[in-house]
């Protein structure tokens, strides 16, 4: 049975999902489902009620708005079946029937009765006379809300002559020549200021790209504005737009980054060398690869002037002299030959299999793990230019 | 024939009537809203231009609520009753009425909507009969 019930789970909840898709509620129908439970919750509290629990008057507010929606389904059945797109009143009284018909009205019986004359209807003519009168107890908005759509600018509503007999009048007009010719005073708007150096290429490639993304734009908008002049005052729209919408800005080039590269995070005794370390980032364009000796040359000369301890998460002893700065902790750990198989490199290898097999003494030892380990942490140094 | 003045008549009286009744509908009030009721109708494609009709199906809504609810109502206060019967002196009707599952359960049931909860669920068929009767 267990296995059985893990078995139908998945079908169950496939089916759930399609019976509930194709049937009464939609995702978007939570506004008129809590106005059902309010208006619900008054008339049984008309009746008598004081107080509800949840689930009762989730289940009756849902029942409530199936009512309502079978009333109206048969009413159009009714109305469709005798060749009217409109319902009128008798097509309703027959709904009526056919949901009271399971506990019966007066003269249900009666095969040539008048629907006007129906039982259904005296029982709330009824009703009526007896229920208070208690009104809904907020004021409800028309609902759903329908969005007024713009044009989409057709020949016809722009009033242009389409250019062949082939472009029927209600497409779209094309956009003007002159913008998509515009140059590249939206350019830079959307980059963040602290970019430097750029080549030449890139920048070239930048001005291709800027017209094809105005064209872009425009048809974008062309949606949403009615005014769809063209010209080198949208420049300034659009970069307006493309500032607002992260997804109309300009698509990156290869080795850019528009996002700041948080450098490295010295503690303040080598604040002297943070100037030297922000210009390191930008140089992204240019350069491949950034020699990591230039880069840390200050710190190294720094620590070497007898720099001890640091607090943070950098460091975790007293370092010696010969030690660089920074311990990348990244899957490192413990600086022993075992755990660090990422920053072995392969020339490497054979000199450490030699270590593990030597004799040696214990300040050879030392020595040569002294060694080692800056040459790992050299080679940790490289490992983020990597890893970017 | 002789029928038909006095059918005609009794007819216009029903027309009479039901007009009479849906102008009347407008001064009443129901107290489900116009906006939810056009929403649901919207939906089942219901079209009708007059405002009679949609005051008439939101008036039959809430004469259908108000029959569920008094019906759990009954049901309620008759458990309340049952309960009362036992200890008479200490305990005095608890004054709140609740709408529970279970009153509601049962009044949906006679107008044909099972929302009935299941009462436990058992691992197997066998579940909580005697060993015995098991290995039989």
């Amino acid at each position: 049975m267990k296995d059985g019930g893990l078995e139908n789970k998945k079908e169950l909840e496939n089916s759930k999902k399609q019976s509930k898709s194709s049937k009464f509620r939609s995702k978007n129908d939570d506004f008129s489902l809590a106005i059902a439970k309010v208006a619900v919750a008054q008339v049984c509290e008309s009746v008598g009620f004081q107080s509800f629990q949840d689930s009762a008057l989730e289940t009756l507010s849902d029942v409530t708005a199936r009512y309502i929606y079978t009333l109206g389904k048969s009413a159009t059945l009714s109305a469709n079946l005798t060749g009217r797109l409109e319902s009128n009143v008798f097509d309703v009284i027959q709904g009526l029937e056919e949901l009271e018909s399971g506990l019966g009205f007066a003269d249900a019986s009666d095969v040539n009765r008048c629907l006007a004359n129906s039982g259904v209807i005296r029982d709330i003519v009824h009703f009526v006379g007896d229920a208070a009168d208690v009104p809904f107890a907020y004021d409800v908005p028309r609902f759903p809300v329908v969005k007024e759509r713009e044009g989409m600018g057709s020949f016809w509503e722009k009033g242009e002559e389409p250019h062949g007999e082939h472009l029927p009048s209600w497409l779209p007009a094309f956009p003007d020549p002159e913008s998509c010719a515009t140059q590249s005073t939206v350019g830079n708007g959307t980059m963040s200021g602290s970019n430097g150096v750029k080549t030449g290429l890139v920048g070239v490639e930048r001005k291709i790209e800027r017209p094809l993304l105005n064209c872009q734009k425009q048809f974008a908008r062309n949606g949403n504005l009615r005014d769809s002049s063209c010209g080198a005052g949208d420049s300034a729209k659009a970069r307006e737009a493309s500032n607002s919408n992260p997804y109309l800005a300009a698509p990156l080039q290869f080795r850019e980054k528009e996002v700041d590269v948080s450098p490295v995070v010295l503690p303040t005794k080598l604040s002297n060398e943070v100037v030297l370390r922000d210009s390191v980032p930008e140089n992204h364009s240019g350069e491949d690869q950034v020699s990591v000796l230039e880069t840390f040359a200050p710190a190294i000369e720094a620590m070497k002037s007898g720099l001890c301890e640091y607090d943070g998460s950098r460091q975790k002893n007293v370092l010696y002299n010969q030690r660089p700065t920074v311990h990348f902790k990244i899957g490192i750990g413990k600086k022993s030959l075992n755990t660090a198989p990422y920053f072995v490199s392969k020339n490497k290898d054979i000199h450490k299999i030699a270590y593990w097999f030597e004799n040696s003494n214990e300040k050879d030892d030392r020595k040569r793990r002294a060694e080692i380990f800056s040459e790992e942490s050299m080679e940790c140094s490289h490992e983020p230019e990597r890893m970017k | 024939m002789s029928h038909n003045p006095q059918s005609s008549d009794g007819k216009h009286d029903d027309d009479s009537t039901l007009s009479d009744f849906l102008a009347s509908l407008m001064d009443y009030t129901p107290t489900i809203p116009d906006e939810l009721v056009e929403q649901y109708l919207a939906k089942s494609g219901f079209q009708c231009p007059d405002v009679r009709l949609i005051r008439l199906v939101a008036v039959a809504t809430q004469k259908f609520v108000a029959e569920v609810a008094s019906d759990a109502l009954q049901h309620c206060k008759a458990r309340q009753d049952a309960v009362v019967k036992d200890k008479r002196d200490k305990q005095q009707r608890d004054k709140r009425l609740i709408l529970t599952m279970d009153d509601l359960s049962k009044s949906l049931r006679e107008y044909g909507v099972n929302v009935k909860h299941q009462e436990y669920f058992a691992d197997s068929p066998s579940t909580g009969i005697d060993p015995a009767s098991r290995e039989e």
